[in-house]
């Protein structure tokens, strides 16, 4: 049983594992069996071949290990911190049919920041010759779309919201799980690439989407991420009640500023949202934090390392249960009323799924609900891009090779996947990157083509 | 209580309770450490090196030593710089009086270095009277501070022949020469020391090495002030080398000698290869540095355990078993063909023989990316067993003998 974190102190709340020292990389590195056609690397959504650097790692050729995870991953830096490889590289290693997997994430971190201690020589600035492209969002598939375009000489401006770069991961991934040095470091490896960030700019702010192709811009990507978070409206009319989104984000910009010291906080969700907005409560002072959940335990989307670290903070978790009555006074919520559930049928991990079960009822004294359930996309998506294909709840449609129903629009990360992974995002904006390069050269072939037939005529 | 079988050994008409001692070395340094070390159970000592101060002074060098390292595997060899003995020689001719009247039943041998025909003979007089039980002459140190000193006389066939009979005159003990690894072939140098009236060979004494380099400053390791040397590498890495010139002493049909064996021994089942080799003692020094003398409980039960299973009573039924089937590699049958046989239970799909036999043997391995799991092409296989060594799961790659009138690649001169 992990030993329980004192919560008044948020510097003992460190990253998901402790950081591998160079003895520790050499032994994890040689337990590697370096496999042939190795499962992890197959495993990456974004291609950053854990298993490349594995062995690089095991021969010495540290900052070789670095390069590969920038060159492949240009959010190399923060999924060595928040990727959630037990689902992804980790569980494919094939040492598991021996022993525990390779820590590779551990790996990817110590590589990251050998390079960074040791001098690794930064990006080269590329010729951008190839045209101009215009991503929509600096998030990890906007990043990752930009840094591949770059990369492949492409003159790419990102056009941001926000203030600052990095979507998701820099606006809610809470400090002790992602430190801001990590995510500078793949900015900085961004800038140095030649990639431009326009900021504050709102999307449609250039007008309609086809108003970027018509300046010269070659293509658009989109990638907008889900900014829009789901509200239960059940808790609509309180004012102490708020969503993840907003929570997450205001501790990142001023933690000082949240005061959660004696309340009883009640966390609506399951997932790594859930699971952070828990943790950032108990941390912050939080008297007792409740997560009220769906799913069972066992059946919890959060990581397992995650939801550890949740129970040394003696976080209560209402695992399988449904919020049936708010207790409130005018506009405050004082309590929670709800009862257990069953699932209907099975696999099927859906409100419309479950059925409540009689007698188990129990209420909770609560002060502030966080909601995180789920998000969707902004509705500005759709101001600015007047017949891009989507489905109801505003995701996307793209083909095979990323593009949208409009030719040239490309799209990728959550707001095409419905929300997945930052590893995810990442592998979407470098395959939407290349679906965007072929296009622009089969353009250019077709024209020399058609130059040809005419002079031919 | 348990069974333990008979270890006991006859070596150059001494009884030894088991054939296990420590090496001239650090770890029998002086009477407090040898008391321990037979406490534990260490059936003889070979004390460290005796010299004469009036000869000549030993200063130590610092630092000694440095180590071979593997991948995350640290220390699978060593490499050192100790001299003989640095304490006085009455004190160590006093220890050793001590030693043998407190444990009269177990054996202790005096390992001597003399650089003139007095050295010789005083220092194996003086060991004979604070009662050793043999001698062991050192011509092998590979790193004397003097250049005329150890495993250059070892290299020496006529200094080997004459320093054996200066001293097998001057006493009347048991005399094993200790021989250098240092040289081509060990024989000439033992039948010299056979010809001066050496009772028994030892080998070996340490490889000249260097094992590591700092890669900062450019300077080998030890770094001894800015400067090293290739000195003396023992240990498991250098147990492969120990074991062929033990088996090449004990199929000298000229030699005849019984052996005492050195090299990389750290278990039971290492002391085992080295008796089935042709040694009849075995001596220890890097496993103790390492892990210490409580080793000696795990060769011991272990050895004893073997003996029982295989109803073997007594070592001398073993001694020599292995080294009888070493044959010269020209002898070799080409009527015999074995091919790999992967057990696709046991298989974990890391496809590591798959590499291995696509880049550095046959191409004889097939992978299914689908299915994760290795197989074995009969056809191309020409049994050379890579895949075996390389696979991480220690029982899933076998072998099988095929019809060998189907020659593959194998040698056919």
């Amino acid at each position: 049983m992990k030993k329980a974190i004192n919560r008044t102190h948020i510097e003992q709340l460190k990253p998901m594992r402790e950081p591998l020292s160079l003895q520790d990389a050499i032994k994890e590195s040689n337990r590697c069996l370096l496999c042939y056609d190795a499962p992890c690397s197959e495993a990456c959504p974004a291609g950053t071949d854990p298993a490349k650097f594995i062995r690089q790692l095991k021969f010495y050729n540290f900052k070789g290990a670095a390069r590969t995870i920038r060159k492949n991953n240009i959010l190399g830096s923060i999924c060595a911190f928040i990727c959630p490889v037990e689902k992804l590289c980790e569980q494919k290693c094939s040492v598991v049919a021996l022993e525990d997997p390779i820590n590779i994430i551990g790996l990817q971190r110590f590589a990251v920041e050998y390079g960074k201690d040791f001098g690794l020589e930064p990006f080269q600035k590329k010729l951008k010759n190839k045209g101009k492209v215009a991503v929509i969002g600096a998030g990890p598939a906007g990043m990752s779309c930009a840094a591949e375009l770059a990369k492949k000489n492409y003159d790419v401006t990102i056009f941001e919201k926000e203030s600052s770069c990095g979507g998701v991961p820099e606006l809610m991934i809470p400090d002790f799980r992602l430190p801001r040095e990590a995510i500078d470091y793949d900015i900085k490896n961004l800038l140095d690439l030649g990639v431009e960030i326009k900021y504050n700019s709102k999307a449609g702010s250039h007008g309609e989407v086809k108003n970027f192709l018509s300046d010269g811009y070659k293509a658009v990507f989109i990638g907008t991420g889900l900014s829009e978070p789901y509200k239960l409206p059940l808790f609509n009319r309180y004012s102490n009640a708020t969503d993840y989104i907003s929570f997450l984000k205001s501790i990142k910009k001023n933690r000082e500023k949240v005061n959660l010291k004696g309340k009883n906080v009640a966390i609506i969700g399951g997932g790594s949202v859930a699971i952070d907005s828990a943790v950032s409560a108990a941390v912050l002072g939080a008297k007792k934090v409740y997560l009220i959940a769906l799913e069972h335990l066992d059946e919890l989307p959060a990581d397992k390392e995650e939801i550890n670290l949740a129970h040394t903070l003696n976080i209560i978790f209402k695992a399988g249960s449904q919020v049936t009555e708010v207790i409130a006074k005018e506009n405050q919520i004082t309590g929670l009323k709800g009862k257990e559930i069953d699932w209907i049928e099975p696999n099927k991990f859906i409100p419309a799924n479950a059925k409540q079960i009689d007698g188990t009822d129990f209420s909770l004294n609560v002060d502030f609900v966080i909601q995180a359930i789920g998000t969707k996309p902004g509705e500005e998506v759709k101001k600015f891009a007047h017949g891009l294909k989507t489905n109801e709840k505003g995701i996307i449609a793209v083909n095979d090779n990323y593009e949208t129903n409009i030719p040239g629009v490309f799209a990728g990360g959550d707001v095409v996947n419905g929300g997945a992974t930052v590893v995810q995002a990442v592998g979407d904006g470098k395959k939407a990157a290349e679906s965007i390069d072929r296009d622009a050269r089969t353009c250019v072939f077709t024209r020399i083509k058609m130059l040809i037939n005419k002079r031919r005529k | 209580m348990t069974t333990k079988a008979d270890l006991s050994i006859d070596f150059c008409g001494i009884k030894f309770e088991n054939p296990f001692c420590l090496s001239s070395s650090p770890v029998g340094n002086h009477a407090e450490m040898c008391s321990r070390a037979y406490d534990a159970g260490w059936g003889g000592i070979v004390y460290k090196t005796l010299g004469l101060e009036k000869s000549f002074k030993i200063v130590m060098p610092s630092p000694r030593l440095s180590v071979y390292n593997y991948g995350d595997k640290r220390f699978v060899g060593l490499q050192n710089a100790e001299q003989i003995t640095d304490r006085p020689i009455k004190d160590n001719i006093r220890d050793i009086a001590f030693l043998k009247k407190n444990y009269p039943n177990k054996v202790l041998i005096s390992s001597i270095m003399g650089y003139s025909d007095d050295d010789w003979a005083e220092l194996a007089k003086m060991s004979e009277d604070a009662g050793a039980d043999m001698l062991e002459l050192n011509f092998s140190c590979p790193q004397m501070a003097r250049k005329d000193a150890g495993h250059r006389i070892g290299q020496d066939f006529e200094s080997v022949s004459h320093f054996t009979e200066v001293v097998k005159i001057a006493c009347g003990l048991p005399v094993m020469a200790k021989m250098t690894p240092n040289i081509t072939d060990m024989i000439p140098v033992a039948l010299a020391a056979k010809q001066g009236g050496a009772d028994a060979i030892s080998a070996i004494n340490t490889i000249k090495a260097i094992t590591d380099i700092d890669i900062e400053n450019f300077t080998p390791l030890p770094n001894i002030h800015g400067f090293s040397a290739a000195t003396g590498f023992s240990g498991p890495s250098a147990k492969p080398v120990a074991m062929r010139f033990v088996s090449d002493l004990y199929n000298s049909k000229e030699l005849g000698l019984p052996i005492s064996a050195i090299g990389g021994i750290e278990t039971w089942r290492d002391a085992l290869h080295f008796l089935l080799l042709g040694g009849t003692n075995l001596q220890v020094t890097t496993g103790i540095l390492r892990y210490g003398y409580r080793i000696i409980e795990d060769m011991i039960e272990g050895l004893s355990d073997f003996m029982i299973d295989r109803n073997i009573k007594s070592l001398d039924e073993i001694i020599g078993k292995a080294a009888e089937k070493i044959i010269d590699p020209s002898e070799f049958t080409t009527r015999y063909q074995v091919v790999s046989v992967i057990d696709e239970e046991k298989c974990i799909g890391c496809g590591q023989c798959y590499i291995s036999c696509h880049d550095g043997a046959n191409q004889a391995i097939k992978f299914d990316s689908e299915k994760r799991k290795a197989s074995v092409d009969e056809e191309k296989c020409v049994g050379c067993l890579l895949c075996k060594h390389v696979c991480p799961v220690w029982d899933c790659i076998s072998y099988k003998e095929v019809d060998a009138k189907v020659t593959k690649h194998a040698a056919v001169f």
